[in-house]
């Protein structure tokens, strides 16, 4: 048994430094800051370029264009500077994001330090920095808790492998959702977590949980199965705690996570008439089928719109205009989420087969299509930078490409985990559960992004669009190879036990299975 | 050898007399060489006035007569720069600045081509040699009588006129009480004088009148129909039946078709090729209307030139051979549009500018040596006129109709062309030419040539066999040795599992014996 050899260390490992604790945590956040900031506020300073989408945020947060030539600079340079607008700002709310949030306290501090009429990108990225420092922070603390110090650090170093890459932290200097997605998603896995740990107040991380799901939610029109999938899940948690206040609070905090993922879901509908409606068809349902011209027929739409098969609504020149009133009439108006959605259900071996297009573009963080130099820098157009990029420039070349690993790897971890979460249930541990169940979401989280992307927008901006389930991927892969960490490659040497302090029956079932 | 060219002659020509009747033109309609080089200057563009956009119509008549325009605010006039250009045209829509640019003042007082003023305040020098009067309208409406049309009532505000003039005038504005009578333009010599312009409405028109003798354009104008919004996902068959009702009725039309750019060998491409060829075999002509361009403009992306030469060279491939191109004004002063789009041709349809996208915008518009006027058929429509027929315009202009959705609008569109006694011409009689980089094609008096070799455009339209492969079937080798090693598999797979079954089954029962005994 594993509670009979174990390793004696106290329940947060870390280094004592002239009255300094040096923790795993504190060393991969600081790790993680230290990366981001040489990367993001040091030249050559590293961001991503428009792809045409961010006048849709910035413009309703009061922000504008001011570089004559910024045309020219989509795709290929990121622009570090924008206008604020002087006078009433007339341009009404294109999307609805919780990112909005974020952009006006980057406004707001810009206005009291640096400008009132330049925004300085810097701001934003700074307090995303430091969101996701913090979310690093948590993290670590969680996956290291009770962890020895030579493998806690281990643990911290490969979390500033991962996490530190620019691939991820280069989002903070745009104005993509992603880089919303990726703090509050981080926030998500290490509070539910924490909770499972008990190593915090259970209310503080109830709380953190619940804000963070309902700003990643909101993040983007895509992210609405989260908070459903989030809200279904964390029910459990209220067997956690006995007092019923507890309980009470987060069966609201689920039903209100449900409440706005449906509200986000309602409002896809309206606004699904845009550019991913039009990849949803033309690179979606046309490019998996072996005959468009029928796949067309079934929506009872005319056959020779096989012709845009594979076309993308960015095609400089086209047939036709992407928002003519003739594809509003004839084309856009036949078809929707939920039609698309029943296409697949009916059509499985183009499911599959769009779904392995998915899986290929899975693995990639940073989208290589965006340049991340400004022009000043001197690198040519859409020059990629490839600074502190191992990690993901590692994932992209050896994971392998098909949807059966996605499952195969679903499967093995659900494995691993599966037998500490039975004992949970045997011995009505509901803390215990909440390892599974947290993977579990995760996991699920991570598909309804490349599910929502192909039948949302088909195989356009694939890579950006599957963002959250690379996300949920690193995650999880981190939290499990962490386990083996902690645990030791050898069976003999285990996770430690509980501090003698507390109950015993709090930890015993952490300490079984594959470990900490 | 001469003997088979004159017998190919005299087919062309039988072929020709059984075609139906169409107005006869000249070989060529291309400007007189060498082609104009004109200066217009704007001292504004009067944005929210009633003048907004009498700039940017100058800009289309004038392409129309292929002449060469530079365009450029009068604050931007660069000394000297006068005297390289055949004419200069100022537009005064500021009714209270003044010109302050000296350079400019001082050139155009010394310069000796021809001049032609727009708008408020001619210049004193012009005032003098036409006698002009100037005043400003200021009544609700006034009616319009030039060339053969009489008394169009035009909403007119702010109305800038002469009272007098000693020069030649052209048409003559009047008001409903003829308590104003004035001529719409006035010239003597090299100077010109129109007081007002306004786009969208009649004035366009008359201003041609205007233009084409202060142009010296002296080859005989035609007018064309023009069908646009011609798309592969259009009603192919109303094409076709429009094509057919155009040809029955002896009315030769213009087809401006939208450019496809790839999967060009789907059945739904070969569909849209035959019912061009349909129409190319009713006295219609093909032109490449030019592409929609998607905001924002990537400067970095060249692509326009490769994807405009494969849709021509397909349409050519597939029979239907494109004359010209169709594109809105704008193109022509984009650099990048003008030759990579327009540069194969050297005939064009102008349309009226919507959304304006430039890439590389100049100030300098590319010419084309035949350019057809673009109008809406309203403006035409119920226009008082001496006699019934339409009288001819004064430059090339195409009435230009949408391709109609249903049948409805099919019989609407005709019924119009009827009620309107129009005289169009064949867009095949006059000169144009295409290159790709494989393929010329050339149309001169009805007769179009691809690479030197006449093309019959007789077609009787086939039905597209839908079988095309969409994707690509993978490579696969050892088909039937894995099919059998599968089937092997699946018995001896089958035969483990019913096996282990029994043995567990034996096994169980087994075990329950031995400790039930105990």
């Amino acid at each position: 048994m594993i509670d009979n050899n174990l390793e004696h260390t106290t329940i947060r490992p870390g280094l004592t430094l002239a009255g300094f604790r040096v923790t795993p945590a504190f060393v991969a956040a600081f790790g993680v800051l230290l990366v981001t900031v040489i990367s993001l506020f040091t030249l050559p300073y590293i961001g991503m370029a428009d792809n045409g989408d961010f006048y849709r945020i910035i413009y309703s947060n009061g922000l504008y264009f001011d570089l004559p030539d910024y045309d020219s600079r989509y795709f290929g340079y990121f622009v570090k500077q924008f206008g604020i607008f002087q006078y009433y700002n007339e341009n009404s709310s294109m999307v609805v994001s919780s990112q909005s949030l974020f952009i006006k306290l980057a406004i707001f501090i810009n206005k009291l330090f640096f400008s009132k009429e330049v925004f300085d990108i810097r701001f934003q990225a700074g307090i995303y920095t430091l969101l996701y420092v913090t979310a690093i922070y948590l993290l670590i603390e969680a996956v290291t808790f009770k962890m020895s110090f030579k493998r806690g650090m281990l643990v911290a170093v490969l979390a500033i492998f991962i996490f530190g890459d620019t691939g991820y932290t280069a989002y903070f200097s745009s104005f993509f959702g992603e880089s919303v997605v990726m703090v509050t998603m981080i926030m998500v896995f290490a509070s539910w977590l924490l909770l499972y740990r008990k190593r915090y107040n259970d209310y503080a991380m109830l709380a953190i949980l619940l804000i963070s799901t309902l700003i990643l939610t909101t993040s983007k029109q895509q992210n609405a199965p989260v908070g459903m999938v989030i809200s279904l899940l964390s029910v459990p948690l209220i067997l956690i705690r006995r007092d019923k206040l507890f309980r009470w609070i987060t069966l609201l905090s689920a039903g209100l996570m449900m409440f706005v993922g449906i509200a986000t879901y309602l409002n896809i509908s309206k606004e699904f008439v845009n550019i991913n409606q039009y990849h949803a068809m033309t690179r979606g349902v046309l490019m998996e089928s072996e005959n468009p011209e029928t796949a067309l027929n079934s929506f009872g739409i005319n056959e020779q719109y096989a012709i845009l098969k594979s076309n993308t609504y960015y095609d400089q020149y086209g047939t036709v205009d992407v928002k003519s009133e003739m594809l509003q009439k004839d084309f856009y108006s036949r078809y929707g989420f939920v039609s698309i959605l029943k296409y697949y259900v009916t059509h499985p071996d183009q499911l599959g087969s769009i779904l392995d297009t998915a899986a290929e573009s899975a693995y990639k963080i940073k989208p290589a299509a965006m340049g991340n130099y400004e022009m000043s820098a001197g690198k040519e157009f859409r020059a990629q930078s490839h600074f502190f990029s191992l990690y993901s420039t590692l994932k992209e070349k050896l994971a392998p490409r098909t949807f059966a690993f996605i499952l195969l790897w679903m499967a093995v971890t659900i494995g691993v985990y599966m037998p500490s979460f039975v004992r949970s249930l045997r011995t009505r541990d509901y803390r215990g559960m909440q390892r599974l169940l947290l993977i579990l979401a995760t996991m699920l989280v991570g598909l309804s992004g490349i599910v929502v992307s192909i039948i949302g927008a088909g195989d356009a901006d694939i890579a950006k669009h599957e963002f959250l389930f690379t996300l949920a991927f690193d995650l999880i892969t981190f939290q499990v190879v962490s386990s083996v960490i902690g645990r030791g490659m050898s069976s003999r040497k285990s996770m430690p036990a509980a501090p003698p302090a507390l109950p015993a029956t709090d930890y015993t079932t952490l300490n079984r299975g594959v470990g900490a | 050898m001469r003997r088979r060219g004159i017998f190919i002659l005299v087919i062309l020509l039988l072929g020709g007399s059984l075609l139906p009747p169409v107005r006869a033109v000249s070989a060529a309609t291309a400007s007189p060489a060498p082609a104009q080089r004109i200066l217009l200057l704007f001292d504004s563009l009067g944005r929210g006035t009633d003048q907004e956009g009498n700039v940017a119509e100058l800009q289309r008549l004038l392409a129309a007569y292929s002449a060469q325009v530079t365009l450029k605010p009068i604050a931007g006039y660069e000394p000297g720069s006068m005297s390289a250009y055949t004419g200069v045209i100022t537009v005064v829509n500021n009714d209270e600045l003044g010109i302050t640019n000296q350079a400019y003042l001082q050139d155009a007082a010394k310069y000796r081509g021809a001049v032609l003023h727009v708008g408020y305040r001619p210049p004193a020098g012009m005032q003098q040699t036409l006698g002009l009067k100037p005043g400003v309208w200021h009544g609700a409406g006034a009616s319009l009588s030039i060339g053969g049309f009489t008394g169009i009532p035009l909403d007119v505000k702010k109305m800038p006129y002469t009272a007098a003039g000693s020069g030649r005038p052209y048409g003559l504005w009047s008001s409903a009480d003829e308590g104003m009578q004035a001529p719409f333009a006035v010239s003597r010599g090299r100077i010109t004088y129109l007081p007002y312009l306004k786009q969208g409405n009649f004035t366009g028109m008359a201003a041609a009148y205007v233009l084409k003798d202060w142009l010296k354009f002296t080859a005989e104008p035609q007018t064309y129909l023009v069908i646009k919004e011609i798309y592969p996902f259009s009603d192919l068959e109303l094409l076709e039946k429009l094509a057919d009702r155009l040809y029955q009725s002896g009315i030769p039309f213009i087809a401006s078709v939208r450019p496809v750019f790839g999967n060009t060998d789907f059945p739904a491409m070969k569909r849209y090729l035959e019912a061009l060829r349909t129409v190319q075999a009713h006295n219609g002509s093909i032109v490449v209307n030019a592409p929609a361009v998607r905001p924002p403009v990537n400067t970095k992306d060249r692509t326009l030139r490769g994807k405009m030469n494969h849709f021509i060279n397909v349409l050519t491939e597939g029979g239907a051979v494109p004359l010209g191109v169709a594109a809105e004004g704008y193109w022509t002063y984009d650099k990048e549009y003008s030759t990579a789009g327009m540069g194969f041709f050297n005939s064009a349809v102008l349309y009226p500018d919507g959304e304006t996208h430039y890439m590389e915008q100049m100030d300098t518009s590319a010419v084309f040596a035949s350019a057809v006027y673009s109008l809406p058929p309203e403006l035409l429509q119920g226009i008082s006129r001496d006699g019934k027929a339409m009288p001819q315009l004064p430059l090339n202009a195409g009435v230009t109709y949408d391709l109609p959705e249903n049948e409805d609008g099919l019989e609407e569109l005709l019924q119009s062309l009827k009620n309107e006694w129009y005289t169009f011409a064949d867009y095949k009689q006059a000169s144009h030419k295409v290159s790709t980089d494989i393929h010329t094609l050339e149309a001169a008096a009805g007769v179009v040539k691809v690479d030197g070799h006449t093309l019959d455009v007789d077609y009787i339209p086939k039905t597209v066999i839908d079988d095309y492969q969409y994707q690509e079937k993978q490579a696969t080798s050892f088909n039937t040795l894995f099919s059998v090693q599968n089937q092997f598999f699946i018995v001896v797979i089958l035969a483990a599992l019913i096996l282990f079954g029994g043995l567990l089954a034996i096994g169980y029962r087994l075990y329950r014996r031995k400790y039930l005994r105990k």
